[in-house]
């Protein structure tokens, strides 16, 4: 069975806007109207290769 | 995957994407304005530095239809970078703002290079502009490392949506074609192997692949 990844969020670069993600259903949810990040969703990190 | 052309058609040809490339929108036709002229000049110098190769609607001389050729060649970039002055003509302008509408439809990133006399018209105040002047390297260069970050952003959010094969590959194409990095290749083969799509979604996830291939024969000549 595969591990649960649940919500997400990261940085758009260009316009500074939060964008959440559910991973599990690979599905974006929204972006961030106002400035900075959601409460309570992790900020997702790049993978290490 | 599914995009129209301007005769509101799915474009089902095959799109010769060009990896760290930029569509350019400005005058083409002879003489040109000195301020153009100049803007291009040192915009080329900044893009080469980069190793960032050049595309306008004369690149390709191919005969068919010349919206058809835009369209086609939009869809094959990441960005576009227009240049205007307020010695070109209205009808030289009006093509080119056309061209930023193509380029925003499809996903594409933007921005006006202006001279300091032209206003931008009002339905474009929300498209970036950056005025030439003295500090044109440094304003260019900063669009670009913004350009060059959200490739990184694109491998991410291609990465968070794997349970999405179709909109994470198509995050990885963006990516790619910021960057040329290839390892999307290999990201995307993970996604889609043994994955049962619909003959349209092969042939999109197909026509991306086969970049790879294109471009090494592409290099050997």
């Amino acid at each position: 069975m595969s591990q649960k990844k649940g919500m997400g969020q990261t940085k758009n670069p260009r316009t500074g806007k939060y964008v959440k993600i559910d991973r599990d259903k690979g599905k974006i949810v929204s972006t961030k109207k106002s400035e900075g990040p959601y409460k309570n969703v992790p900020v997702i990190r790049k993978k290490k290769d | 995957m599914i995009y129209y052309n301007h005769d509101r058609e799915v474009i089902t040809d095959f799109i010769s994407y060009e990896p760290r490339s930029c569509f350019i929108m400005t005058q083409l036709g002879l003489p040109l304005p000195n301020i153009v002229e100049k803007i291009r000049a040192d915009l080329s110098t900044e893009l080469s530095k980069r190793k960032i190769v050049e595309l306008d609607a004369n690149s390709y001389i191919k005969g068919k239809d010349f919206l058809n050729k835009i369209w086609k060649q939009v869809l094959a970039v990441p960005m576009g970078i227009a240049i205007v002055s307020k010695e070109m003509k209205v009808t030289t302008i009006s093509n080119i703002f056309y061209e930023i509408g193509v380029l925003n439809a499809l996903g594409k990133e933007t921005i006006v290079i202006k001279s300091s006399d032209y206003d931008i018209p009002s339905d474009f105040i929300r498209t970036e502009y950056i005025e030439y002047d003295d500090d044109f390297s440094d304003k260019i260069n900063k669009f670009l490392d913004q350009i060059f970050e959200l490739a990184d952003h694109y491998e991410l959010m291609g990465e968070s949506l794997e349970a999405n094969p179709l909109l994470a590959i198509d995050y990885f194409k963006r990516a790619y074609l910021i960057n040329g990095n290839s390892e999307y290749f290999m990201k995307t083969k993970v996604i889609s192997d043994g994955k049962d799509f619909d003959m349209q979604t092969k042939h999109c996830i197909n026509n991306f692949l086969s970049t790879e291939k294109r471009l090494k024969m592409r290099s050997k000549k």
